[in-house]
């Protein structure tokens, strides 16, 4: 083989999509479609050459020299040096589902979705819908140091959503649970219920008033904030491009001293990753310790720009035939002592924000964005009135001064994530925590 | 794939399904392409990919299947998956596949693109020397090239073959703590000018230094073309969709003949207009395309409709059917969607003007109320941008604020499937830090 190459890794990802819609009580689709890609990556003599073919180009686990050259001859236009730290590779077992998704036929899982689906329904609901998706991939991988793995891996997952349409009004409740343990959909009328519940109940909601207030944020939507906040200005590869307002401040107090974050690929929950997508080893890694900035999330090419004391290996992840690229997995606020009363009177008069419908983050300024799918106001330490369309935004460096208490309620909830035209299976979690002085976004103002 | 081995694809899935179901339809994508990334200024990855692709999608009884594959020469494997998802989806009314259409010259292919190393380097040359003009670093960016075909046939006998070319540039930069992004992508080369995309990127990082706090109130807006592109691809575009509409998931849903926008704002899909950005004769599903006037002076005309919801509702489809790649099943969408309103020079009265918002996406679809956090706003007076802004929010209702657009400029961008001018828009709440 031609030795013009540092280094060469190959990851093979071969799998199957089932979806089901049900619209309205209308089965609109139930079906498979199947994927097959290959990546090779090569870091030439100045920068890496990556090829993206079909995956059955590659044969068991040796690189055809055809396919290597064409993958060295992509690195020719690179005038960037990089360098690579390589790691242990090891890889942990993937849990064993406890109802394997693909015992249970697409007619047994329509049929379960369509009673799930028909929980929604109540007085001013005018549409229904329940989406189910479950990805089975194998992944094949070897590299140039002898490394070389396979696992497969399901996850699974439904959304149920329901609007709610009176006097001109339309409002939406939505709730969805993803996992990797197994066939989740038996027994979860109680979830489509509450998605009808919440949409009726927000068309009688007061829209928020926006301004600055103490905010107390529920365990789903702190941990979106764990994520946007700090979670993406923690990622190497965005510290090594200079977008971070978290590089250089290793060892930095940055937040109060009840405020630890993490970020775990190890738990078993929707972000577990057994290895990460370059054959490093994945571990928990303390990215916020008690308000201190103590580690980066790190591939092997950011842990060598930015320096082997400022991180952790394991941490990269790639769709299928698209260049990992460093990424969360479970990220989240670690317990804190408080309890939820607590935290309520604490907070005195604000905002309770539940629920969430994304987040943004421009890691560079410094500035994020994320929306509550409700509210409640609290006023004199009691929760009161619904408000909808809350929002709340901040500075990565202030906000974190402002984290005056968390709770002792963690609870992790999947979704996924979105980088560079990329999409990531993730948990996001945290116990309730109370910011003070919150910049709270609402179409009114006091 | 040789065209003779595509020919011999589609005889082979049609004989195979002839007996199985009514009907089939086949997309067969394929292409090439390169790309360069850029970190710190540097290109620091080259690639290369090659890819193929199989879409099918069986009818039978009114039963709808779709299944998808990346490997074309599974394509058994993905007949039987299709077939077997239609007998699973509940009937509906359907009056059959579109049938065959006249020969017509591809109108996204541009034979000087070509998919070569050296012309990447070209562009990403001249964006990193424009990306010099003002004082600020480049942390990423990246520029790309390919080339491809799809094919599109089914058992109507309908056969449309499109090659097309694609090129895309984009640029992140930093100063201090301001950032600047800029992007542009079309399948003609000529439509795209690197050194300007370089030195844009650059001048909003530069500029936007020290940014002063704002005072929370009511201020008149300009909102450039990428930053109202996101906040109508999240509430408006959904809300327009013939399927939306008819499940009971668009607030315009009873609105056909009322004034939904302010009076002087139109918004229609020309999918032939020349600014688009892959412009072809059909949609996605071999139908001849032709302009769709949705809103007109603020007043609604219509949804836009694919077959499959043309036939259950009893309309007609708009051919406005389209297909995100080799994902399955064509959906409602729109070709080149263009927002008209009054022309006028946006900045020339007092106003701050939006760069580009962060959160669009968390908007809500149904109401259409939303809370954005604004990228690289500045206040504006005399047709120029002035003192950078540090940090706001705007929150607000989308359909309101199509309400209050006082003009907009003659200048356009072309994002996607949207071409928009920048909005001037009066009294929007803003929240600051003061």
């Amino acid at each position: 083989m031609d030795r013009s190459y540092r280094y060469y890794d190959v990851r093979r990802v071969k799998g199957e999509l089932s979806q089901i819609d049900i619209d309205n009580s209308v089965i609109e689709s139930a079906g498979s479609s199947f994927v097959d890609l290959a990546l090779i990556r090569v870091l030439g003599p100045v920068g890496w050459g990556v090829l993206s073919v079909n995956g059955d180009l590659i044969e068991g686990d040796s690189l055809p020299d055809t396919l290597l050259h064409e993958a060295l001859d992509a690195a020719k236009i690179t005038n960037g040096a990089v360098s690579i730290v390589e790691g242990e590779c090891q890889v942990l077992s993937v849990p064993k589902p406890k109802e394997d998704p693909r015992d249970v036929s697409l007619e047994e899982k329509t049929q379960i979705l369509l009673d799930l689906e028909r929980h929604a329904k109540m007085d001013d609901i005018v549409n229904t819908r329940v989406t189910y998706t479950e990805r089975t991939g194998n992944i094949t991988f070897f590299d140039s140091s002898d490394n070389r793995f396979s696992y497969e891996i399901c996850r699974c997952g439904f959304g149920i959503l329901a609007v709610a349409c009176k006097d001109g009004i339309t409002q939406m409740g939505y709730e969805r649970r993803h996992t990797i343990n197994g066939l989740n959909i038996r027994h979860q009328q109680n979830l489509a219920l509450h998605a009808g519940t919440i949409a009726q109940e927000l068309l009688h909601a007061k829209p928020a008033r926006g301004g600055m207030m103490n905010a107390v944020l529920d365990p789903e939507l702190a941990g979106v904030f764990a994520h946007e906040a700090i979670g993406h200005a923690a990622e190497g590869d965005l510290v090594q491009e200079g977008s971070s307002v978290l590089a250089g401040r290793i060892g930095e107090k940055v937040g109060t001293p009840v405020l630890t974050i993490i970020d775990d690929p190890t738990i078993e929950d929707f972000g577990f990753c057994p290895v990460d997508d370059e054959g490093s080893k994945t571990k928990r890694t303390e990215i916020i310790k008690s308000g201190v900035v103590n580690a980066y999330l790190h591939s092997m090419e950011s842990m060598a720009a930015v320096g082997e004391d400022t991180g952790v290996l394991g941490h990269a992840r790639g769709m299928a035939g698209i260049v990992p690229i460093v990424r969360m997995s479970n990220t989240f606020i670690d317990n804190g002592d408080s309890d939820y009363d607590e935290i309520i009177n604490e907070c005195n008069d604000g905002i309770l924000l539940k629920g969430s419908r994304g987040g943004q983050v421009d890691p560079g300024r410094g500035v994020f964005q994320f929306n509550a799918e409700y509210g409640y106001l609290i006023e004199n330490g009691e929760c009161t009135t619904m408000v909808r369309d809350v929002s709340l935004s901040g500075d990565i460096l202030g906000t974190l001064h402002q984290v005056q208490l968390c709770g002792n309620d963690r609870k992790l909830h999947a979704g996924y994530c979105g980088k560079y035209g990329q999409t990531a299976p993730v948990s996001d979690g945290a116990p309730h925590i109370l910011l003070k002085n919150a910049v709270v976004g609402g179409s009114c103002l006091d | 794939m040789q065209w003779w081995e595509v020919v011999v694809l589609i005889e082979d899935v049609f004989a195979a399904a002839k007996s199985r179901v009514d009907e089939v339809e086949l997309v067969i994508a394929e292409g090439h392409g390169i790309r360069a990334d850029l970190r710190r200024g540097k290109i620091t990855i080259g690639t290369a990919s090659r890819s193929a692709g199989i879409i099918i999608r069986t009818i039978h009884d009114g039963r709808i299947g779709v299944s998808s594959s990346d490997s074309p020469a599974r394509w058994k494997e993905c007949l039987d998956a299709a077939i077997a998802g239609g007998k699973l989806a509940d009937r509906q009314e359907w009056g059959g596949l579109f049938g065959p259409v006249q020969e017509r010259e591809t109108l996204a292919r541009d034979p000087t693109l070509i998919v070569s190393p050296d012309l990447l380097n070209d562009l990403i040359t001249t964006m990193v020397q424009g990306s010099e003009e003002y004082d600020a670093k480049i942390t990423s960016g990246s520029a790309s090239l390919s080339s491809g075909n799809v094919t599109l046939a089914n058992s109507a006998g309908l056969l449309i073959t499109e090659p097309s070319t694609h090129a895309s540039l984009s640029i992140e930069m930093i100063q201090g703590q301001s950032t600047g992004f800029e992007h542009d992508a079309s399948w003609q080369l000529s439509r795209i000018n690197p050194f300007t995309i370089g030195k844009t990127a650059s001048w909003f990082a530069y500029a936007g230094q020290n940014g002063v706090e704002l005072d929370s109130g009511t201020y008149d807006i300009v909102l450039s073309p990428d930053a109202l592109s996101q906040l109508l691809d999240t509430v408006l575009t959904p809300a327009l969709s013939g399927r939306n509409v008819h499940a009971g998931r668009s607030v315009l849903a009873k609105k056909i003949g009322e004034q939904v926008l302010g009076e002087e704002i139109s918004l229609f899909d020309d999918p032939l207009d020349p600014r688009g950005s892959a412009n072809s004769y059909w949609d996605g599903e071999g139908v001849p395309v032709r302009r769709l006037d949705l809103i007109t002076n603020g007043v609604l005309n219509c949804f836009a409709y694919d077959l499959r919801t043309a036939y259950r509702y009893g309309k007609e489809t708009t051919a406005s059917a389209v297909r995100g790649g080799l994902a399955g099943a064509p959906s409602i969408g729109f070709h080149n969607l263009i927002l008209k309103g009054p022309v006028d020079n946006v900045l020339d009265e007092k106003a701050v003007y939006i760069h580009d918002v962060v959160g669009a996406h968390t908007a809500n679809p149904m109401s259409g109320d939303f809370s954005v956090e604004l990228s690289s706003p500045f206040f504006a007076e005399g047709g120029e941008l002035g003192t950078p802004i540090r940090s706001a929010m705007l929150s607000g209702n989308v359909f309101d604020l199509l309400n209050q657009v006082q003009c907009v400029s003659a200048e356009t961008k072309t994002l996607g499937n949207m071409i928009l001018p920048s909005i001037r828009i009066e009294n929007q709440t803003l929240v600051g830090k003061i």
